[in-house]
């Protein structure tokens, strides 16, 4: 409203945006405490036949990765449409996250995806020893079921770690470019929030938020293609084939991102 | 006369910015009231607070009394939307939704009624009876499917005021509703409030004195966020009281 407020506000920033980085300062070292013994298994590996089929734990499975995203999204959209509708501007809760977000959208997924190795190495010894421990030799090769829940929860974790906030910030993006003289003019002849959002602002934002949605999930599967694309590269005897998992993950990364950009763009030129 | 608006020592803060400082004020019933002063006063503050739609934005305080047809609005059992039923309001650019004219004029009807109540030919009426009053119906009979966007400025902000009138509203509450129109176009909203005063009390605040002077009864000055004056209109203008509103008044600032 006035000068003052601006310059209060831009310094309550700046220290929300402070404590968001120290918050994810101290997250990033406790998870490097934890993940600095995690190390590739070296040498003639054991293990190699256990790594190759505990990889079908999270990134093998397009299933999976299609369940965890699409979850990941909707809880996004859902957190999106409580900070930007309910909470006022000026709650520090929803500045905090904001904050959050804006920091978490701006790693690389690349970095999302070196994370979610380290978690499955840093398994991988005690994924070892549990299949060593078991006396038959025909249990090779298979994985306790607990050790195989643990990684895939630890993984699907860094995935939604990568996703969510980005589908945040899309969404907020789309449900702020709903023109205020819309929500006001709906407002004013009494709709309740729920009607302005339903009959107003979700029809208006619903196509960015569906483009905000892909993205989001096209960067799931480019990092689980990544993975893939490594784990392979790491572990395959017959070096120069391409796993057709890896293929198909990152074609379909790249059929999302397109359609995703040409939802964006349909959306814009119908505005215009 | 009966008063349909009465505040009775309002303060509103934005955050630590006092934009309103004590404003006692009765607005008469079925009639055409308007609100002056520089940019900045506190008129379109005021205006919005007797709907309410201020409290949107998070950092409102308000303070002291508010009685809209009789009841404090403040009172915990008023409701919302009911309020905002009776009091409507069109502003400053005019700003229809997305949807098609006809839906336009229902939407503010649909939401006040259960789904689905109100039958095809119904709504047609009340359709053709909103637009005739605004004299668009013969304008716009053939166009009831078209965006009310796409319509000309000048339609649109005559839909807006068409809009509220399903509702069968009390008030209505103008913020600068010629702004964005031109000479004609603020001439049609001019006749057209003239013809609806009466029906509907007015309170319009407008920048331009000219207008003020022609369409209003009353006229209230406002100055860095208190009411200096409040009288008739020709009064206001031919004899004010108050130095500040004589300087306004014959545009030694503004």
């Amino acid at each position: 409203m006035n000068a003052m407020t601006t310059r209060a506000e831009r310094k309550q920033k700046v220290v929300l945006q402070s404590i968001a980085f120290i918050i994810l300062g101290v997250a990033f070292i406790f998870l490097w405490h934890t993940l600095k013994n995690a190390r590739a298994p070296s040498g003639q590996p054991a293990s190699e036949a256990i790594l190759r089929s505990a990889l079908p734990s999270l990134f093998n499975n397009l299933y999976s990765v299609l369940s965890i995203s699409l979850l990941a999204i909707l809880f996004g959209i859902a957190f999106a449409f409580y900070l930007e509708e309910w909470l006022p501007v000026t709650n520090w809760i929803r500045r905090l996250i904001e904050s959050l977000v804006a920091i978490l959208t701006g790693i690389p997924s690349l970095a999302y995806g070196i994370l979610a190795i380290l978690i499955f190495f840093s398994y991988a010894d005690t994924l070892k020893e549990a299949v060593e421990a078991f006396p038959f030799p025909e249990n090779i090769g298979t994985i306790p079921a607990q050790i195989e829940t643990t990684v895939f929860y630890a993984e699907a974790l860094t995935f939604i770690l990568m996703v969510m906030p980005l589908t945040i910030k899309t969404t907020q993006e789309a449900l702020r470019s709903v023109a205020t003289p819309i929500r006001e003019a709906a407002y004013a002849l009494g709709a309740s929030q729920w009607q302005v959002l339903t009959r107003h602002v979700v029809p208006i934002a619903f196509i960015r938020m569906l483009a905000g949605g892909c993205r989001a999930m096209s960067r799931a599967f480019a990092t689980a293609a990544l993975l893939i694309g490594i784990y392979t590269g790491y572990y395959t005897t017959d070096a120069g084939g391409m796993s057709g998992r890896f293929l198909l993950f990152l074609g379909v990364a790249l059929v999302l991102s397109v359609f995703s950009s040409s939802l964006t763009e349909v959306y814009d030129s119908d505005l215009a | 006369m009966n008063h349909s608006i009465e505040t009775e020592n309002l303060s509103l803060w934005y955050g630590d910015f006092q934009a309103l400082i004590d404003v006692s004020v009765k607005i008469p019933d079925g009639q055409i009231t308007s609100l002056i002063g520089p940019s900045g006063c506190g008129k379109t503050t005021l205006l919005r607070c007797f709907n309410r739609v201020n409290e949107r934005y998070g950092n409102v305080t308000t303070e002291g009394k508010i009685e809209i047809l009789g009841k404090n609005i403040y009172d915990p059992d008023v409701s919302l939307p009911e309020l905002r039923k009776a009091v409507g309001m069109v502003f400053q650019r005019p700003n229809p939704l997305p949807i098609s004219v006809y839906e336009n004029i229902l939407f503010g009807l649909r939401i006040h009624s259960p789904m689905r109540s109100i039958t095809r030919t119904e709504s047609d009426q009340i359709v053709e009876e909103a637009l005739t009053s605004v004299f668009l119906w013969e304008d716009l009979k053939d166009q009831l499917k078209v965006r009310a966007t796409s319509l000309q400025l000048e339609q649109q902000q005559k839909l807006c005021i068409a809009r509220l009138l399903p509702l069968k509203p009390k008030i209505i509450l103008m913020d600068e509703p010629c702004s964005a129109l031109d000479a004609k176009g603020t001439r049609a909203v001019e006749e057209l409030m003239e013809i609806l005063a009466g029906t509907y009390t007015f309170l319009i605040v407008t920048h331009n004195m000219a207008q003020a002077r022609r369409v209003s009864e009353e006229c209230i000055f406002m100055f860095l966020g208190e009411l200096i004056e409040h009288r008739e209109t020709q009064a206001l203008f031919e004899d004010p009281e108050h130095e500040k509103t004589a300087d306004y008044v014959q545009m030694r600032y503004g």
